[in-house]
């Protein structure tokens, strides 16, 4: 079958009209050799000049996992004339039961002028029936999108980390909650380059015998590469909406004042070194230093709390990757609100606008 | 799924994320820890356990045995099955790590001095870890054992717990080998451990398939309706294996199929797919509709389970090409052995729901296949319009092992000019549609026992009313007199032909796997 031959291709050109007809005749060809799977619709857009080339190749990973039907966009907005081109193509990946290759779809769209106009149609036409629809959107958001859109959007995924305006960006996804009546998740990667720095953090707590440490945390340090200070501030958010605390002073960029419930004071620090978007987290909670940093090998977390009573025990815990494969693939096995993320948001909406 | 009353208050940090709370750091205190549970199940899922950053930092694995062993060397012979065992590559910086938690404890399984030592070695890995009294005991050894290391275990003061810590204990099958070996072991064990306090494993429980059973049942609003006998023509539970009774002639010699198999895995599947929708996902909800099904299993007077039941023995044949012996010639099988490798039932559920629904289970050591599957035959629909020469039913089928899964076997018109009906099958693979393999079941379930979550382990009494149901097959097949026959067939067959009569004379045949 040509189109699976060469994974990270765009496949067969196919004609707009005739996609679905040209994907049942892919399937037909390799019958019996392969199964098709899926499990949502994953469309991607971009503006990037060679994104579709590169997003195919993200999606030819994503899939070993995540079986789908893509739809990929690479948008020319300034184009003079409207054209559209369309491409079908199979990821095949050998199943993890290990005997068949499954294999996802994927239908790459090239448009050129009229984007905005054009995109609805193009992504509402060719969804798999009945399954979710994901749409990573991988530019700023804009006005001029056709609402309609964003009724028919289960999960966007973005990426906060990039926003050069992150007021109107925000502003921007109120009005497409709105438009949504809030059924849409927002998935913003920058939060989930936390995800497993707050599972390590959290799992500390489960144990009955720290919980009382939660309250009594006054010190709190954030190392975060630089260009990551969102990150940063998201995980500082994080702590706040969960454990109750206000934010009562920016005393630098860099250094932050919470009130806690009792009432005290807990000091954030942030502070920028190179190494990962957000490198190691270091909670004082009394006489105990609660301490989670990345292992040299890159891919593992250290965790350990030390108290002078006992001995320290450092452990290993996996960190999961923070490159885009890693970030989506645990965006979409999580599911589920992002109720938690919304809270975090709220409490150090203020600190990520650019103010106070 | 419920956790037990002595957990803590829900942790704020933990709202929203993917992965389950981490139990609270413990002890774990394996007995038998040189054998082959241990190297093969137990220490991989652990070892995947602390992989995948579920296993709670802190927790310290001590192996009690009897051979003479350093540490050092214990963690050798660990890392060496591990390696071979684990669901995931061991990493080393993970392995080194996780191994320095693991020590060895060499002490007869009766001798009180040995249980008095692990206990001081224990409380110093209280102070040392953190892991404040938590301790989970493992029988990995024999059966024969057990009594030995539970009266120890009271003895030593081992299952008492102070406040705000726990002692829990899990024990492997067999759980006896008949009703009153099993009353006898649940007294042994009540007198050491509150009911509260044990975790009796059944691995095929820990199965992802199997707790989907539950989830397909009560989260899918199509089946609730058509789930009884109204609707329902039969059902079926096969468990087949190729292989043959291998290393463990030894014990299956005594146990046989209808012990080793049926009495746990097939019954605990069975309550699955019959009991009604529990009240709540606590533990003891969900094991009180599984022990009413058990319950209510219609007992068949000694005349009437030569009719039901067909047991078989395998003889020489051919297993994927290759000649193999007959278990008679296998090695430390008696040459006359009467023990069954293959067991077929025809079984009724005396409730309302499943009144006059036939269930058919067999399980089978040498069979062409192996698969443990449930198929759920749906009843014809109405004889007429397209009904009426169709002989095949719809199928529900949900497949434990291997390829897990569910499939359904629907009627639909064969494309063309004619009216022709064909069935045709919609398939879901786990494999195909989540690409992210299933954690082991022994990952899962020593995980649950951690965190205390009894739900996928068997109550006593689920234990106790199983070997009340299959006490009297038992007894009739040693009976001196008139004992139904023991049937004979060729590996690589699907059992004996008593075994597809079961079905035949009630107008049915087995699902062809």
């Amino acid at each position: 079958m040509p189109a699976t031959a060469k994974t990270y291709s765009l496949g067969t050109p196919v004609e707009i009209g005739k996609i679905e007809h040209e994907l049942k005749r892919l399937w037909q060809e390799g019958e019996g050799a392969m199964s098709r799977a899926s499990l949502m619709n994953f469309a991607v857009y971009s503006e990037e000049p060679g994104s579709l080339q590169n997003n195919t190749q993200l999606m030819a990973q994503i899939t070993e996992n995540h079986a789908c039907r893509a739809i990929v966009i690479e948008a020319d907005c300034n184009a003079d004339d409207d054209l559209v081109s369309a491409w079908i193509s199979a990821h095949c990946h050998v199943s993890s039961v290990g005997s068949k290759q499954v294999c996802s779809e994927q239908i790459s769209f090239l448009l050129k002028g009229g984007c905005t106009t054009q995109l609805p149609n193009i992504i509402l036409a060719n969804l798999d029936s009945d399954l979710p629809l994901y749409l990573w959107w991988q530019e700023e958001f804009r006005e001029q999108i056709d609402p309609q859109l964003w009724t028919w959007v289960d999960r966007v995924i973005f990426d906060s980390h990039g926003w050069s305006d992150f007021r109107s960006q925000i502003r921007l996804l109120e009005l497409i909650q709105e438009e949504a009546n809030q059924h849409i998740v927002l998935c913003d990667l920058n939060w989930t380059r936390l995800d497993n720095v707050r599972f390590a953090l959290a799992q500390f707590f489960d144990h009955p015998a720290s919980h009382h440490r939660l309250a009594k945390i006054s010190k709190a340090r954030i190392d975060f590469a630089p260009g990551f200070r969102s990150t940063a501030i998201l995980f500082a958010g994080w702590l706040a909406a969960q454990l109750n605390w206000h934010i009562e002073e920016v005393k630098s960029p860099c250094e932050l004042r919470f009130t806690g419930a009792s009432p005290r004071h807990i000091d954030v620090d942030l502070r920028e070194r190179n190494g990962e978007a957000v490198h190691e987290i270091a909670l004082t909670s009394a006489d105990v230093e609660f301490r989670i940093t990345y292992a040299d090998c890159g891919d593992l977390l250290e965790i350990s709390r030390t108290q002078k009573s006992e001995t320290r025990h450092p452990q290993l815990m996996p960190a999961g990757k923070n490159d885009p494969v890693g970030l989506i693939s645990e965006e979409l096995i999580r599911g589920g609100p992002h109720r938690v993320y919304l809270n975090a948001l709220n409490c150090v909406r203020d600190l990520l606008c650019g103010g106070p | 799924m419920n956790r037990a009353s002595d957990q803590p208050e829900p942790n704020p940090l933990r709202e929203g994320l993917a992965a389950r709370p981490v139990p609270q750091p413990c002890s774990i205190v394996i007995f038998g820890a040189t054998g082959d549970l241990t190297h093969r199940k137990l220490v991989p899922a652990l070892y995947n356990l602390a992989a995948d950053g579920e296993l709670p930092p802190g927790v310290v694995i001590v192996g009690f045995a009897r051979r003479d062993k350093s540490d050092d060397e214990f963690r050798r012979d660990l890392e060496e099955t591990t390696r071979k065992f684990s669901r995931q590559p061991v990493r080393d910086e993970i392995w080194n790590a996780f191994a320095q938690t693991i020590l060895y404890h060499r002490s007869e399984f009766g001798d009180e001095a040995g249980y008095k030592q692990v206990t001081e070695r224990l409380d110093e890995i209280d102070k040392s870890h953190g892991t404040r009294g938590n301790r989970l005991f493992y029988l990995a050894a024999g059966p024969d054992q057990f009594e030995a290391i539970l009266k120890n275990l009271k003895a030593a003061g081992l299952n008492q717990t102070c406040k705000g810590s726990w002692a829990r204990i899990i024990i492997e099958k067999p759980f006896g080998t008949d009703l009153t070996s099993a009353r006898e072991l649940n007294r042994a064990v009540r007198n050491s451990f509150t009911e509260e306090q044990t975790y009796r494993i059944d691995h095929f429980l820990g199965k992802e398939t199997a707790q989907n059973i539950l989830v397909m049942r009560f989260a899918n609003a199509i089946f609730s309706p058509l789930w009884n006998t109204h609707y329902i023509d039969n059902v079926q539970i096969t468990a087949a294996e190729t292989l043959g009774v291998g290393t463990r002639a030894g014990y299956y010699e005594d146990a046989g199929a209808l012990r080793d198999m049926v009495q746990n895995h097939l019954i605990q599947l069975l309550c699955l797919v019959a009991m009604e929708p529990p009240t709540d996902l606590s533990a003891d909800s969900i094991r009180d509709e599984k022990v009413k099904v058990v319950r209510s299993l219609h007992r068949w007077s000694r005349s009437e389970i030569a009719a039901n039941v067909v047991r078989g023995q395998y003889m020489e044949g051919n297993i994927h090409g290759e000649p193999v012996l007959g278990y008679r010639q296998e090695q430390n099988v008696n040459p006359n052995s009467q023990t069954e490798t293959f067991v077929a039932l025809r079984l009724f559920i005396d409730n309302w729901r499943w009144a006059d629904v036939p269930v058919y289970m067999r399980v089978g050591k040498r069979l062409p296949k192996s698969a443990t599957e449930i198929s759920i035959h749906f009843k014809k629909a109405p004889a007429v319009l397209f009904n009426k020469d169709l002989r095949d039913l719809n199928v529900l089928v949900i497949r434990i092992q291997p390829d897990e899964g569910i499939s359904l076997r629907i009627h639909a018109k064969v494309p063309g000019t004619s009216f022709r009906i064909e069935p045709v099958k919609m398939d879901f693979h786990y494999g195909t549609s989540f690409g992210k393999p299933s954690p082991e079941a022994y990952e899962r379930l020593l995980l649950d026992a951690m965190s205390g979550d009894a739900t996928l382990f068997a109550r006593s009494d689920e234990v106790e009313e199983a070997w009340a149901f299959i006490d009297p097959i038992e007894e009739a097949w040693h009976a001196k007199k008139d004992a139904p026959e023991l049937c004979f067939y060729p590996a690589g067959s699907w059992g004996p032909e008593a075994a597809d009569n079961l079905l035949t004379r009630d107008g049915r045949a087995w699902r062809r796997l």
